[in-house]
This record gives structure tokens, C-alpha cells and sequence, in this order.
């Protein structure tokens, strides 16, 4: 039987092995990042683009929590990694304006640091009105997003050539 | 405390909103139970801050989808105004606002939907308009308290959940949430209303409360 994590808003956490990461996302972004040689699995569920000098909720925004993920991943892998990225979520459920504007800059905020940092983003389901079941395998590196309403949706990872990320 | 967190109420204010928030509640039990045909009665669950994390758990059903009426609050404060129940307790209090047999709704169509829409605006109406008369006078100049038009939702509970909170959730590291349960012919139900003020509405009470 796998090992499942479930991952709450603003927080992150990483895998690998039989290991199962779990969040649930509305307007959040959830990023999945996966390194095929090691198997080794990581997944935020991240609320604003920005930090705020606030030391203690890395998994919180988008360009702490990036970093600490990578950081918690190179670890686990003992070693260099090479992940690829796959991004959920951004919904707009109820339409407000102030909230749709975070969730899109939450998008482009992770696709910016992701580019800097060289990690392919190789998948993406964003958007829409509905919230988001995404479950990550470490062994697979198999994501699969369950909507309220809808069947589940597998994005597979497709390997690319990209920079070596040394935690 | 944190910077963010300075937004946040102290105790003192949590009790002075609870209490406005206890004749927000006994309005709105006389009219669910006029609406209803039943006796009703509707309490303060709770009045917290919760660091955000915990606060997308506050519905307590795990990863099930549940259903939401949802309406924005306008007036004294503003923020969203939730309803939230799993679809038993929903397709319940359907059949007993068309006078049929428990049971016999068994899926979200037009009336049930309608049913539960009507109950979350009878609710609200009757919730904040007590609400915004038990808070103390400020200087805005308007003393209501309204709900928006609701709308029906299906979906994740912490999904919803995150996604009302996100404004508040901009301001501070931990969020504000209020919640009431009913009880029908003394029976409880599983139905949850929320009231979530945005950033703006918790510097309005900030200053309110005082």
C-alpha cells in the first residue's frame, strides 16, 4: 500500500518510493515537480506570488516556496536532481476580481522562477471554475487531477533536456 | 504577531463580535423556522483565527465534494456569507420545503437547487441585518448589512474553503472565520454557515470593535 501525504494550503511536501502526495486546490496553484532518475516527488500548495518577509510559511507563495521545495528534493534524492515542473489549479470559482488576479499571478509568478531556474514546465491544467484533487506518485511520477463533476485526467511527465539543480 | 497579523482581533473584539454575532443568529433561527414550518434554532459554533492551514479543514468532511450557497456581503462589512452542507442534509431540506417524503430528492435539479438558494437568502438576510444592527455604531454612514444573491456550488470542501478565504488571506497569516450549526425539531443537521469578512471588513471591525 503507498504511503500517502496530504498536503494543506500553504504548505509543501516531497516524496519518493512507494510515496503518494495529495493537496486539493481552488484558486492556488499546485506545483508538481518530479525527477525521474531519483523518483523523487514534490508538491506546494502555493497562495500568493509574493513572500512577505514571513520566515515561517515558505509553502505559502510562490517564490519561497519553489526553492524549498527543490531544496527538500535534492535532499531526499541525496544527490543532484533534474526535475520537471506541472502546474494545477488557478481557478476562479466565484468571480471576483481581486482574487482572479491572484490566481493568475500566482500562474505567471511560477512559470517566471520555473524559467529562471530552468525547470521545463511540462504540463498544465489551470483555470476554470472548479477545484482540484491533485495527486502525485512518486514512483510514476503519474499526476492525476480529479474535478467535482468530471472524469480524472492523467498528465504525464515528458523528459526534456535541462540544467542539473544542486538543492 | 507578526506584521500581517496586527490585523487580526483581539479578544476582547472576538467577544463584542461574538456577541453581535449570537442576534445575528437568533433572527435567523425565527425565520428558517417560519420558512421551514419547523421549530429551528441556530447557534454560534465558533468565532476564530486559525493560521490558514487549519482553517481549510474548519467543514470538518475530508476530501468529499459538499455543496455551497454562497453570497457576498454587502454594507457594513464585506466578505462572503457560505452555506455549506453534504448532499443529504441539501437534498433534505428539499423535500421538506416541498412537503414530500425525506428521501425523495436524490439529485441536484432546478428545485432543489432553487430550495437551497431560497434558504441561504432567507438566512442571510435575516443574519446580517440583526448582525450589522448589534454592531456598535461607527462613522459609515450606512447601518445594513446585506447578502448578494447566492449562488450553487458543487465541489472540494478545502477547494471552496481556500477560495473564500484568499482575501483575507492576502492580509494576514491567519484568517478570521465564524460558524453556526442548526438544529430542526431539536435534531442537529449538517448544515454549516460560514461568515468571512474580507481584509477590508477586518479593519472595519478592528476599528468597530474598539
Amino acid at each position: 500500500m503507498s504511503r500517502l501525504s496530504s498536503i494543506r494550503m500553504g504548505e509543501f511536501s516531497v516524496a519518493k518510493g512507494d510515496g503518494v502526495l495529495c493537496t486539493l486546490v481552488g484558486s492556488c496553484i499546485g506545483l508538481a515537480l518530479y525527477d525521474a532518475t531519483h523518483k523523487v516527488a514534490g508538491l506546494a500548495h502555493m497562495v500568493l506570488p509574493q513572500s512577505r518577509n514571513s520566515a515561517d510559511s515558505s509553502g505559502k507563495f510562490v517564490d519561497t516556496a519553489i526553492p524549498a521545495l527543490l531544496r527538500d528534493m535534492t535532499r531526499l534524492a541525496e544527490g543532484a536532481i533534474n526535475p520537471t515542473a506541472r502546474l494545477t489549479g488557478g481557478a476562479n470559482m466565484f468571480a471576483t476580481n481581486a482574487i482572479l488576479t491572484i490566481g493568475q499571478q500566482n500562474i505567471e509568478a511560477s512559470e517566471r522562477i520555473l524559467g529562471e531556474m530552468g525547470i521545463p514546465i511540462v504540463g498544465s491544467q489551470c483555470g476554470g471554475e472548479k477545484g482540484r484533487r491533485v495527486t502525485l506518485d512518486a514512483a510514476t511520477g503519474l499526476i492525476t487531477i480529479e474535478i467535482v463533476g468530471a472524469d480524472p485526467i492523467e498528465l504525464h511527465d515528458r523528459p526534456r533536456r535541462r540544467r542539473t539543480h544542486h538543492g | 504577531m507578526t506584521a500581517h497579523d496586527e490585523n487580526l482581533l483581539t479578544e476582547q473584539q472576538l467577544d463584542i463580535f461574538r456577541e453581535a454575532l449570537h442576534c445575528g443568529a437568533a433572527d435567523a433561527s425565527e425565520a428558517l423556522g417560519r420558512w421551514i414550518g419547523k421549530p429551528t434554532s441556530i447557534s454560534i459554533d465558533s468565532v476564530e483565527q486559525l493560521p490558514l492551514a487549519e482553517a481549510t479543514g474548519v467543514l470538518e468532511v475530508g476530501d468529499e465534494p459538499i455543496c455551497f450557497c454562497i453570497a457576498e456581503m454587502q454594507g457594513r462589512l464585506t466578505g462572503q456569507l457560505v452555506l455549506a452542507f453534504d448532499d443529504s442534509s441539501g437534498l433534505a431540506l428539499a423535500d421538506l420545503l416541498l412537503d414530500l417524503p425525506r428521501g425523495t430528492a436524490t439529485a441536484w435539479g432546478e428545485m432543489e437547487t432553487s430550495a437551497a438558494l431560497e434558504t441561504t437568502n432567507i438566512l442571510g438576510c435575516h443574519y446580517l441585518g440583526s448582525l450589522a444592527r448589534a454592531l456598535p455604531a461607527g462613522d459609515d454612514l450606512t447601518s445594513q448589512l446585506l447578502p448578494s444573491p447566492p449562488r450553487f456550488s458543487r465541489d472540494f470542501a478545502q477547494s471552496m474553503i481556500a477560495f473564500i478565504l484568499m482575501d483575507q488571506i492576502t492580509a494576514a497569516d491567519n484568517v478570521l472565520l465564524t460558524r453556526v450549526q442548526f438544529r430542526i425539531d431539536g435534531d442537529p443537521v449538517d448544515w454549516t454557515m460560514l461568515l468571512v469578512p474580507d481584509a477590508a471588513s477586518m479593519a472595519t471591525l478592528r476599528e468597530l470593535l474598539k
